[in-house]
């Protein structure tokens, strides 16, 4: 989990153009200004890297970083053990 | 020259829709490719004549709403008409895509679809301001990007510069930005930061800032600012020379030529910038001929080869992210 969090943010802050420390699991999307174009870039560049394709839901369920990527990690975990 | 019309998107869709393709169809050259649902389409196409080897038909079965987050429908809704339109223009079937629905997930459809260029974070929408002398002006963004940082209006500046260079033949274009006084440190915190990344930015003829009453004068070639502002400034005149016009017309029972040039249902649409693709953004409330004289601006695009001329330009300098 730990891993796959900091893929996520480090794939975030390069978008976003600030410092690594800046996203934590309880960053709200909002305080740093990410829209959904760039969480769903984020999104995609994780289904990249870990050749799966997350479904499609509502981002707007998960406000935070920690959220969003508990679930995307959760997912990840059942598509392996399947 | 083919253009995939988005049919289901827009205040009148299908019915203008269908009504400015066939107009389009009638008094220009080339193919369109209507994107939508099939079965809706072929009903409303009854009404007209039309040579059918110059009009496809392309079924999707679902549309983006206008309040719906566009990067989220674009994921869900793969059998939206402006994803399936964009992935028209993505496989080489059409050379540009027309659509008057949501501009987010026209945007969104750009950048996951089309691409962008690289360098490119946001492509902005581009609009001409008339100008004295017939010079006009090219205000970006006119409402692609609501919320921008900094370095954002300066990539908006630099492709302004390869538009205005590529399509517009100006050498060394003019770039202004949009704020509320002239001089150095005035405005808002993003305009203040952006204005020192253009001074700084070696290639680009920086002009400084422009007021808004400045726009009509001809201080600068390309106009840099938010999309939020832009949509706003650019509404305000169009409903201000509206205004004006009827005004005119009620006192001398005709309306003077440069009132037209800010009739919104004269102009028709914008293109997206920044993208591996032409998209070219209408008026949600487009009516007929709304729509033809978007396609129109399409087709002029694709004749001036737009992407091209950007890609040209943009490989010129390097935009720093």
């Amino acid at each position: 989990m730990q891993e796959f969090f900091e893929q996520a943010r480090r794939i975030l802050a390069e978008q976003m153009e600030i410092e690594l420390e800046l996203i934590t699991m309880d960053t709200e999307f909002e305080e740093i200004d990410a829209d959904s174009i760039d969480i769903v870039e984020m999104i995609m560049a994780l289904e990249d890297i870990y050749e799966v394709e997350f479904p499609e839901e509502d981002i707007e369920d998960y406000p935070t970083m920690g959220s969003l990527v508990t679930a995307l990690y959760e997912y990840l975990q059942k598509v392996k053990n399947d | 020259m083919k253009i995939a019309l988005d049919v289901m998107g827009g205040d009148y869709a299908p019915v203008e829709l269908l009504a400015g393709a066939i107009k389009w169809l009638q008094e220009s050259e080339g193919q369109i490719i209507l994107v939508g649902d099939q079965e809706i389409i072929n009903e409303e196409l009854r009404q007209y004549s039309y040579d059918p080897t110059r009009l496809e038909i392309i079924h999707a079965s679902q549309v983006i709403g206008m309040n719906e987050s566009p990067a989220v429908a674009l994921r869900k809704k793969k059998d939206a008409s402006i994803v399936v339109a964009s992935r028209l223009v993505k496989d080489g079937m059409a050379d540009a895509i027309v659509s008057c629905g949501s501009t987010g997930a026209q945007m969104a459809a750009a950048i996951f679809i089309l691409g962008r260029m690289q360098g490119v974070e946001r492509p902005p929408i581009v609009a001409p301001i008339p100008g004295r002398g017939g010079k006009p002006t090219l205000l970006i963004d006119v409402g692609a990007n609501v919320d921008c940082r900094p370095v954002q209006l300066l990539q908006f500046a630099l492709l302004g510069q390869a538009y205005a260079r590529g399509v517009l033949n100006l050498d060394n274009p003019r770039i202004g930005l949009l704020n509320n006084g002239e001089e150095e440190g005035k405005g808002n915190n993003l305009s203040i930061q952006a204005y020192e990344l253009l001074r700084q930015q070696s290639g680009l003829n920086f002009v400084g800032n422009i007021e808004g009453r400045d726009l009509f004068n001809s201080r600068c070639d390309v106009l840099v600012c938010d999309g939020f502002t832009g949509n706003i400034l650019l509404k305000a005149l169009e409903g201000m020379a509206f205004f004006l016009a009827t005004g005119i017309k009620e006192e001398l029972g005709t309306i003077p030529a440069a009132f037209m040039q800010l009739d919104y249902t004269q102009i028709g649409g914008a293109p997206l910038l920044g993208v591996n693709g032409i998209s070219v953004v209408c008026h949600g409330s487009s009516r007929r001929e709304t729509v033809c004289n978007g396609l129109k601006i399409a087709a002029d695009s694709i004749n001036n080869k737009i992407i091209d001329k950007q890609l040209q330009e943009l490989s010129r300098l390097k935009i720093e992210n």
